[in-house]
């Protein structure tokens, strides 16, 4: 358990809450992503699991958010936006209640980054006016952070991507990206843990499996874990892709 | 005691209520797309309302019982047959060892289900025996129903004889007008832009499916307007109905397998009342939306439920008059 008395000097903790759809509610931070916002917020879910009175069925942490989804037949009217803004406040006041229930892990991600895993290496190149090995060099070197599981099972939203690796979105989103692809989304970079439509600059893909229901622990991280790539050829994938689909336990990889 | 389908149909899978309080690991909710349709067939055989059913989409199976188990089928109209006789929706059936149940031509609607007096020997994964069909994993080995498979049954009950008025079951064949709240940012599209989206009468396109709805035409937000909200956009939860505006401005309506934090800007949210029609749209139908309050969602939700309601007590009053015959 980590625990922290300190008080952040350079967040504004200012807030909102904000209708999304007719089954869930927003919290919506104004300050700028960052590792300390994410703390806040995995402490706020926390702290709200917490409130046995409070009938909510899931909270989603995102950057800047935590949704809360909730059955509308049981809240008809504003009160649980109310609950919900009361505990809020009273969350960021306590000195004491930025506090993280679990030990944050290092977890080493292999990835092959070769041509016929990334499609869009090319257009990652153009935008950003780097070459593919230096596109390699500088993913692959860096640490990021995991803010948020979502997107599609065991999706991992990563902050700390390089700004000179920064590159749009696909205008409409591909319609089949294969499981492990790794991409790049305006200043975002993750891994598809299954194959699925989606938006993203694709330049690399890992053989480990994000998501694995049948085991104990499905999910290779949590939030506010790191995570490190590391290149690795398209025959060291081609080893280890085939172990992978027969048994994937967390021990083992990194 | 199983169901053997000799042939399998497009896109047939076990579902219920699916996995809702797993969207903080990426897990959609999932489960049956018209869960309203899952719920009256379930209501007619007297089952817990979430007993698992089978979702049949768009081109349905034909199946062989193994075993004598009462079957109860909603949702979209497909012309089926019990042993080459027609047979009508929304009744308790009563089914034989070896008969064999067909369905042909799909007429209205999109997907359809079959409630079962029994319990299907499926494994749950993370609670629940839903198939997640985008994902691949849980129902039937962690895909649909493909021709040859068997579903087990551990244990079947006989239903008492039940069925749902004609006039209150569910008409696909009108063009639906759904109701939406405005999206979490709404208030980065221009008054034209939110009145053209209102105003559209938008078709279904065949690459939707139970991850999203997609929709055309573009309402043709000004791009510099997208961008703006793009760069301003907190991502967050994107609950099923949420209709998000890509840079393209066809919108698309995340549906009951769809990712579960928004990338684009969220225009408008289709009300939980209404959520249950989206699995019954079909590619090149026609849909319009018109916007709402909050306070009226929930009116309608509210409304939605006690006639929910009153179905059951109707469908139980139905039963003791089938009964008394």
């Amino acid at each position: 358990m980590i625990s922290t008395q300190e008080k952040p000097r350079f967040l504004k903790l200012e807030f909102d809450i904000i209708a999304n759809g007719d089954c869930a509610l927003d919290i919506r931070f104004s300050a700028e992503p960052s590792e300390l916002l994410s703390r806040y917020i995995i402490g706020l879910r926390q702290y709200i699991l917490k409130q046995d009175d409070l009938k909510v069925i899931d909270l989603i942490p995102a950057y800047q958010c935590l949704t809360i989804t909730f059955d509308p037949l049981l809240y008809l009217d504003e009160s649980l936006s109310r609950e919900v803004k009361t505990l809020t406040k009273k969350f960021l006041k306590a000195t004491n209640s930025h506090f993280l229930e679990r030990e944050p892990c290092v977890i080493r991600i292999p990835v092959c980054y070769e041509n016929s895993f990334a499609p869009d290496m090319l257009t990652v190149s153009e935008y950003t006016g780097l070459t593919p090995e230096e596109i390699i060099e500088l993913h692959s070197t860096s640490v990021y952070l995991v803010h948020m599981l979502g997107f599609s099972p065991g999706f991992l939203y990563l902050g700390g991507l390089d700004p000179k690796l920064h590159c749009p979105r696909k205008e409409a989103p591909r319609l089949h990206i294969p499981a492990g692809a790794v991409g790049i989304g305006g200043g975002q970079t993750g891994i598809y843990p299954q194959a699925t439509p989606g938006g993203w600059q694709i330049i690399g893909q890992t053989p480990i499996k994000l998501f694995q229901p049948y085991n104990t622990s499905p999910f290779i991280a949590q939030p506010l874990d790191t995570i490190e790539f590391y290149s690795i050829s398209e025959s060291e994938f081609n080893d280890i892709a085939p172990q992978v689909q027969c048994k994937y336990s967390k021990e083992s990889y990194p | 005691m199983s169901m053997h389908f000799i042939r399998a149909g497009l896109q047939t899978s076990i579902q219920d209520y699916g996995r809702p309080g797993l969207m903080h690991y990426g897990i959609p909710i999932g489960g049956a797309a018209d869960p309203l349709s899952m719920k009256l067939a379930n209501m007619l055989l007297g089952n817990p309302l979430n007993n698992p059913v089978l979702e049949i989409t768009l081109t349905g199976p034909l199946i062989e019982f193994t075993c004598d188990v009462s079957i109860a089928i909603t949702g979209a109209q497909f012309k089926t047959s019990l042993n080459n006789r027609a047979i009508e929706y929304y009744r308790v059936i009563q089914v034989k060892r070896g008969d064999i149940l067909n369905f042909s031509k799909l007429i209205s609607g999109m997907r359809a289900y079959i409630g079962i007096s029994a319990k299907i020997s499926t494994p749950m994964i993370l609670g629940s025996t839903a198939t997640h069909l985008i994902s691949g994993f849980g129902g039937h080995h962690d895909r649909a129903i493909e021709n040859g498979d068997r579903i087990g049954f551990v244990d079947t009950w006989t239903a008492r004889p039940a069925k749902l008025k004609r006039e209150l079951q569910p008409n696909y064949k009108l063009r639906p007008l759904i109701r939406v709240v405005h999206g979490p940012e709404a208030g980065s599209f221009s008054q034209e832009i939110m009145e053209k989206f209102s105003g559209t009468s938008f078709q279904v396109s065949a690459q939707s499916n139970r991850m999203g709805i997609r929709l055309s035409p573009s309402i043709n937000p000004s791009r510099e307007a997208l961008t703006e909200t793009s760069g301003k956009m907190i991502s967050s939860g994107l609950y099923p109905g949420s209709i998000q505006i890509p840079e393209n401005g066809e919108p698309i309506i995340s549906f009951i397998e769809g990712q579960t934090i928004g990338g684009y800007p969220r225009l408008a949210h289709v009300i939980r009342a209404d959520l249950h029609r989206l699995g019954q749209l079909n590619a090149l139908d026609k849909i319009s939306f018109q916007v709402i309050t909050l306070e009226n969602a929930r009116i309608i939700l509210r409304e939605k439920q006690k006639s929910l309601e009153k179905l059951q007590r109707e469908i139980a009053t139905e039963t003791r008059d089938l009964l008394t015959l």
